[in-house]
């Protein structure tokens, strides 16, 4: 019996819906006839053309999900295999990436809050790997003395050398 | 005009050779392999994130830079595929099938020493390459007009579609189509109209390229490396060195097979190294005369791999320079820092900057002799980079996607656009899409839109002229094939015909 390739299915159903979301989008875009624009120069021409396209490959990548058929072994998805481990780093990472990209990057001064966010990634990231062979006290202060160390030259390299002027 | 062209590129070789910029060339070099052999840190985000670094600097030392700094991280990852059996770029994929068996038989500074000498040569042939065929290709492309770069951009992503996504051109497609849709947020150039904008101020600019590839690119692989298991390096000796490094010029018929398909891999746009690799690889294995050393530890195989993914960067630099279209995800963003540094890439660059590109051509000579003394000399040091631990690296590699992203505009917008890029890669190759498609779309996007709606107002609506213009005729038709050979359906009955001959043939 036929199984659901979900990872397909799935995506087939977001890449439909997106294309069908700016196909609709694209329809509503003006015309400009009052200002006597060239009916085919219309902002909404491509992008509808592109996402009619793109509902139509999402709806082919549905189709092939249903079916069930499965890929060759070499193209199969990761997205389906996760040991515990991996999730839980995963997840550390995202987290840790959105906190520093929206929460402390241009709210605080950059120096600090790098120096912040190398500390607790490192440290964190040590913290969860079960392999881990660093003492605790070892790993504290070497992150200590990587997060000041990255943020001082990052900020020195940028700012100094290079005349880029970072928030903070 | 041969000889003029010869007479600019050993100007232009004088030029760095006998100035401070050679030690430019060593240092950009140096780091290129460093980024390259850190796995996890891939070619394009090492330019991308140099591109940062370059803003104040001269034209030719940026871009010399950069160009260094993409030759030495794609044979940097070589390091790595030997040792950790990962490749350090995802180009080095092919070379990790050789490379590996080879430092776990002890013989990891005999297949080092290969894959420099293979990526030198691949570098060098692809360099003959780029002299000989980007001047045509310019001079071909002063005939193109709106409707062949209609379909020039068509052909880019269905083919780059194609090839990167292996045996599901359908993903590769999609990837493809989502990124030309993403090329359309912001302000449209005839009538200067906001799309998909809804009054927000930073979406009208639309997305930053940079930001988007250094996040489908950096902080994709920055999630990717922390889901992935730790490695850890075979212990190797390291001997043999310079006698390997010799023995590999004696496979000519290998590396020059290999470079000239590496070449061509990199000229197809948005295809790349990668494939380059792969393709010559292949090439190898089915010329050879020992195909069962495959797989254990074959020099032969290694060569081919690294050879292809060399010759791969002056080749994707040739679309580039003469198309504007670029060849590989790290040929797109050295075609940003070309336009960030006011350089205008594309079929007049042999009528305006015909120096510009021979020192082009001199900057891949000399990158890549900076490629083989650096790699064969620090060939021990080397392998110290190799023990640094991913949880003490990823974040300040984060950090610097951050910086990068930010400093081309000073806008925080571009700090979220290149996470929320980070989180789609992720989320795009977990499912299976390749992401370099999608760069590609976001590079020609503009390209095909403007196109399109002009010729479609030059001959008020009428479509005959796509399929009827020579050149047009001849790109749709390629695209049709493309699209015909990679359905299931013709793919299984070509299988099927290909062994009912192969079994004919016994």
């Amino acid at each position: 019996m036929r199984t659901i390739n979900r990872t397909d299915f799935l995506s087939g159903l977001v890449v439909a819906a997106l294309g069908a979301a700016g196909l609709v989008e694209a329809l509503r875009m003006p015309r400009f006839e009052a200002r006597g624009a060239d009916p085919f120069t219309v902002p909404g021409l491509t992008p509808g053309l592109l996402s009619a396209v793109l509902c139509v490959l999402g709806i082919v990548l549905l189709l092939r999900g249903m079916s069930g058929r499965n890929l060759t072994e070499g193209a199969q998805p990761s997205i389906t295999q996760w040991t515990r481990a991996s999730a839980i780093r995963t997840l550390f990472t995202i987290v840790m990436v959105l906190v520093y990209g929206t929460l402390l990057f241009g709210r605080m001064p950059f120096f600090y809050a790098t120096a912040l966010f190398v500390f607790v990634f490192t440290v964190g990231a040590e913290l969860i790997d079960t392999e881990r062979r660093l003492p605790a006290w070892k790993l504290l202060i070497g992150g200590c003395l990587l997060a000041g160390g990255a943020a001082y030259a990052i900020d020195f390299v940028f700012t100094d050398l290079f005349l880029v002027r970072l928030p903070g | 005009m041969a000889m003029d062209g010869l007479n600019h590129f050993l100007g232009a070789i004088a030029e760095i050779g006998f100035s401070a910029q050679i030690i430019v060339v060593f240092w950009a070099t140096l780091l290129g392999i460093t980024v390259g052999m850190i796995p996890g840190l891939t070619a394009t985000l090492g330019v991308a994130l140099v591109t940062t670094l370059t803003f104040t600097m001269e034209q030719n030392t940026a871009i010399l830079v950069l160009i260094c700094v993409y030759i030495g991280a794609i044979y940097g990852g070589g390091r790595t595929a030997i040792l950790l059996n990962i490749p350090g770029t995802p180009a080095n994929a092919a070379s990790a099938l050789e490379g590996f068996p080879l430092a776990r038989k002890g013989r990891a500074g005999e297949a080092m020493a290969v894959a420099t000498t293979g990526s030198f040569l691949g570098s060098v042939v692809g360099m003959v390459g780029l002299a000989l065929v980007a001047p045509w290709l310019a001079e071909f492309a002063l005939d193109f007009t709106s409707f062949e770069f209609f379909w020039l951009a068509v052909f880019g992503i269905v083919l780059c579609g194609q090839l990167t996504a292996m045996d599901d051109a359908l993903k590769g497609w999609i990837a493809g189509f989502f990124g030309l849709l993403v090329a359309m947020v912001g302000q449209e150039s005839i009538h200067a109209y906001a799309r998909f904008s809804y009054g927000i101020r930073d979406l009208e600019g639309g997305f930053g390229l940079l930001p988007v590839l250094v996040g489908a690119f950096g902080c994709t692989e920055v999630f990717i490396v922390m889901r992935q298991e730790a490695t850890r390096a075979v212990a190797g000796k390291v001997t043999g060195v310079f006698r390997s490094a010799l023995s590999s010029f004696s496979h000519a018929r290998t590396w020059l097979r290999s470079g000239f398909i590496g070449t061509f891999m990199g000229v197809v746009p948005g295809v790349g190294e990668d494939m380059g690799a792969w393709v010559s690889y292949a090439a190898a294995k089915r010329a050879s005369k020992r195909k069962e050393e495959y797989g254990q530890g074959s020099t032969e195989g290694l060569l081919a791999a690294e050879t292809g993914n060399n010759a791969a960067v002056p080749g994707a630099l040739i679309p580039v320079l003469t198309l504007a279209i670029p060849g590989s995800a790290p040929a797109a963003v050295l075609l940003a820092a070309m336009i960030i540094h006011g350089l205008r890439p594309g079929p007049l660059i042999m009528i305006t900057q015909a120096d510009f590109f021979y020192s082009v051509v001199a900057m891949v000579f000399w990158a890549s002799c900076a490629m083989l003394i650096l790699g064969l000399l620090l060939t021990r040091p080397l392998l110290l980079i190799l023990k640094v631990r991913r949880e003490w690296l990823m974040g300040i590699i984060f950090v610097l996607c951050t910086v990068g992203a930010f400093a081309i505009a000073g806008r925080i917008f571009d700090v979220w656009v290149m996470i929320g890029f980070g989180l789609i890669g992720f989320l795009m190759r977990e499912a299976g899409f390749p992401v370099a498609p999608m760069i590609l779309g976001v590079v020609l996007g503009p390209i095909l839109d403007n196109n399109l709606r002009r010729s479609l107002a030059l001959t008020q609506g009428d479509p005959i002229p796509f399929v009827t213009r020579p050149i047009s005729a001849l790109i749709a038709t390629l695209v049709f094939l493309i699209i015909i050979f990679s359905l299931p359906p013709v793919r299984r009955r070509l299988a099927t015909l290909r062994t009912r001959f192969a079994g004919g043939e016994r």
